[in-house]
């Protein structure tokens, strides 16, 4: 062996200075080695899809039936009849996939660094200079990066939504973040337990448990405070917060499907007027507290008749909060411009930046109970530490 | 030689357990140092604390310079860590397993493909270069743990009872790997209950027990200053009776503390004094015909050293006691 001894030149290797992406790559390259071996990951790929598919073959099916119930709709019926099923479809894939990553996101992650701990290897890790921060966000990304391929595998099936209208593309890519942002906090709560817990088992239990708590105890405790609160003067229930739903995939993803129904009237839409109330622009002038009287007759925003005119053709008007903002001789003249719908995107912004806050908060969390030594307290990024130190380090 | 790892009063406290209480070390550049005792003696933690993988209570340690309390990333540069026990990643390949770690310390494409070469030639395991992790015998996992706690070619390694669980080829090829290292300039510091094991390989040795050092040095060092005696062994030459009676006749001379018969016929007996009164006492028991056909020092041991070390720690212990 001392041949090889003498051929070996193992002084002269340089460690190069070392960057928290390099840590990252390292995890999630090893990550997904292990993960995309051999045909398992295609073989689930292919299968992912194709009961997608299935599925949405199922909800245009179903809408198709439901409708045909319904009878005709005059003139306009084929129209009205297609963007309906499209939207049927829309909002069962996209309810249909919030499901499956509120399952599959936890799942991913729980066991992402506990099994290190269960392997023995966490040790092996936390001497290399690898961060903490590196490691769970490595951890992270790498268990994530298979749920986002499944979710990304699925946009051609729910892009089959557009062979029957209804539904926008705009109104798609809101689905799929929300989706996106919910893969992230919900994964991160999985990190979090992972981080915190020896044991994979553990992990996973009070990842679903608090998953659960979330997606349905969220709405449960909303429905249970909806309708035990104090009633006020008008006998009018006192509704509950919404923030207390903003952690709530459906509800978020509920949102994005109301933004497709066209004045209010869909299920969706009914679904987020009973948590966030009717919009302050839907609701009739004479009742509306506190804002600039609006053209008679009209609203406080969307396009209307303005009765006020008196060239003898009453006149379009587009409003928004109670003010006239343009006036035209036609409807088209002013519906080409793009129109403020008040139902639309009045939830699920919020929830995404609440699930990104979620993630970055337990991401945190996690490092403190991945740092081996220096617990609780700041350790600040290199750079930013050097900065500190007016560049003596 | 000067120190590359020095430790001043280490102590650490599990929830009000002394698990290491003051330990004061140096590590001379180029070392192989093992750390000795039984089991719970605190090696491991000493050994963790070092590895940054624990903070200490209180006290301090500089491996090649850099504090561990306070600049423990420059310490994980220098140091290779194999803990106790340590894991593999099932779905690894053995080469992958080193790429893993090479990046982990940010090594390019290019070294990372010479570092894995040259490491799996060195633990022997170039054959098994594109064999499953999980596949490999416990021996030869742990060569690849210790080759991978060398990927970034690090000045000290601390093996933590890297012979655990080996067969005795396992062991004999560990231990020629080890002095290969130091050859390659690297100090190492080991830890072991199993003695023997050491003896071969040390330089030096601190010998551990309830969280503290009760000695350190080379081993003879570590006898000369400890001995309050020597141990001889004397053969001599005759029947069962003419032993029994030169064993009576040493037992009876002020300067023997004990002699006694081991099961070969030889007398073994504790001495208390120097060399000049080793000779004086050959010379008496020639002058008194007693048929010595050897006379010679018992060989300094590390696991009689150990034994001895412990035993007087524990007389100490109840001495404090009672």
């Amino acid at each position: 062996m001392s041949a090889v001894a003498a051929r070996l030149s193992l002084r002269g290797r340089r460690i190069p200075s070392f960057r928290i992406t390099s840590g990252i790559t390292a995890i999630i390259v090893k990550e997904l080695r292990g993960r995309m071996r051999g045909r398992r990951a295609f073989i689930v790929l292919t299968l992912h899809v194709l009961l997608l598919a299935l599925f949405a073959w199922m909800f245009q099916r179903l809408n198709e039936e439901s409708l045909a119930n319904v009878g005709s709709y005059g003139g306009q019926a084929a129209t009205y009849a297609s963007a309906s099923v499209g939207r049927g479809i829309f909002i069962g894939l996209m309810m249909l996939q919030t499901l499956m990553v509120a399952v599959l996101a936890p799942a991913a992650t729980a066991g992402a660094i506990s099994s290190e701990r269960e392997h023995q290897t966490l040790d092996l890790l936390a001497v290399t200079p690898i961060s903490s921060l590196a490691i769970v966000l490595g951890k992270l990304l790498s268990a994530l990066a298979w749920v986002f391929v499944l979710i990304l595998a699925s946009i051609p099936v729910t892009a089959l939504v557009f062979v029957y209208g209804g539904v926008a593309p705009d109104d798609m890519l809101r689905g799929y973040v929300v989706l996106f942002a919910t893969v992230i906090g919900l994964g991160s709560v999985g990190i979090f337990f992972s981080a915190l817990t020896r044991r994979t088992g553990a992990s996973t239990g009070l990842t679903f448990v608090t998953t659960l708590a979330l997606v349905i105890g969220s709405f449960f405790l909303w429905i249970f405070l909806s309708n035990t609160s104090e009633t006020s003067l008008t006998g009018q229930r006192k509704q509950p917060s919404e923030a207390l739903l903003y952690l709530n995939p459906f509800v978020a993803q509920a949102d994005v499907a109301c933004g497709t129904e066209s004045g209010g009237f869909g299920g969706s839409c009914s679904i987020m007027s009973g948590i966030l109330g009717t919009p302050d622009q839907l609701i009739p002038p004479d009742q509306f507290p506190g804002k600039p009287a609006p053209a008679p007759g009209i609203g406080v925003g969307g396009i209307g008749i303005d009765p006020s005119d008196t060239n003898g053709v009453p006149g379009v008007v587009r409003l928004q909060n109670g003010v006239v903002i343009a006036k035209g001789g036609a409807v088209n003249d002013i519906a080409v411009a793009p129109v403020v719908d008040p139902l639309r995107d009045r939830f699920w912004p919020k929830s995404v930046i609440s699930f990104l806050v979620l993630a970055t908060v337990m991401t945190l969390l996690s490092v403190q109970f991945v740092t081996p030594t220096r617990r609780w307290r700041p350790s600040l990024p290199g750079p930013v530490r050097r900065l500190f130190r007016g560049g003596s380090a | 030689m000067t120190a590359i790892v020095e430790a001043h009063g280490l102590v650490k406290r599990y929830n009000g357990t002394l698990a290491v209480a003051g330990v004061d070390l140096a590590i001379g550049e180029g070392e192989i140092f093992g750390l000795v005792g039984p089991n719970g003696a605190g090696k491991t933690t000493m050994l963790r604390m070092l590895a940054t993988l624990l903070e200490p209570t209180s006290g301090d340690a500089e491996i090649a310079g850099a504090s561990i309390r306070r600049n423990p990333q420059a310490v994980r540069r220098v140091i290779g860590f194999m803990p106790d026990a340590f894991g593999v990643y099932d779905d690894m390949k053995v080469w992958e397993y080193l790429d893993f770690f090479g990046r982990c310390y940010g090594l390019g494409p290019a070294q990372r493909k010479r570092m894995i070469g040259d490491l799996l030639e060195l633990v022997d395991l170039a054959a098994k270069r594109d064999a499953y992790v999980l596949s490999l015998s416990r021996g030869m996992q742990q060569r690849l743990c210790l080759a991978h706690a060398l990927v970034h070619d690090p000045q000290v390694l601390l093996l933590d009872e890297p012979a655990s669980g080996l067969d005795p080829r396992a062991r004999v090829e560990l231990r020629e790997l080890l002095r290969e290292l130091r050859s390659l300039g690297k100090t190492i510091v080991i830890s072991s209950h199993i003695l023997p094991e050491l003896e071969e390989l040390c330089t030096s040795v601190a010998i551990v027990d309830r969280g503290r050092v009760l000695a350190s040095g080379t081993i003879s060092d570590i006898g000369q200053r400890l001995r309050v005696g020597e141990v001889l062994r004397i053969k001599v030459l005759g029947d069962e009776d003419r032993v029994e009676a030169a064993r009576a006749w040493f037992e009876g001379r002020s300067d023997v503390a004990s002699a006694s018969r081991d099961g070969s016929g030889e007398i073994e007996i504790g001495f208390r004094g120097d060399e000049t009164g080793a000779a004086a006492l050959l010379a008496a028991a020639i002058r008194s015909k007693i048929p010595v056909v050897s006379y010679s020092p018992a060989a300094t041991d590390l696991q009689e050293l150990f034994l001895q070390v412990t035993d007087r720690d524990d007389a100490v212990a109840d001495g404090t006691q009672a």
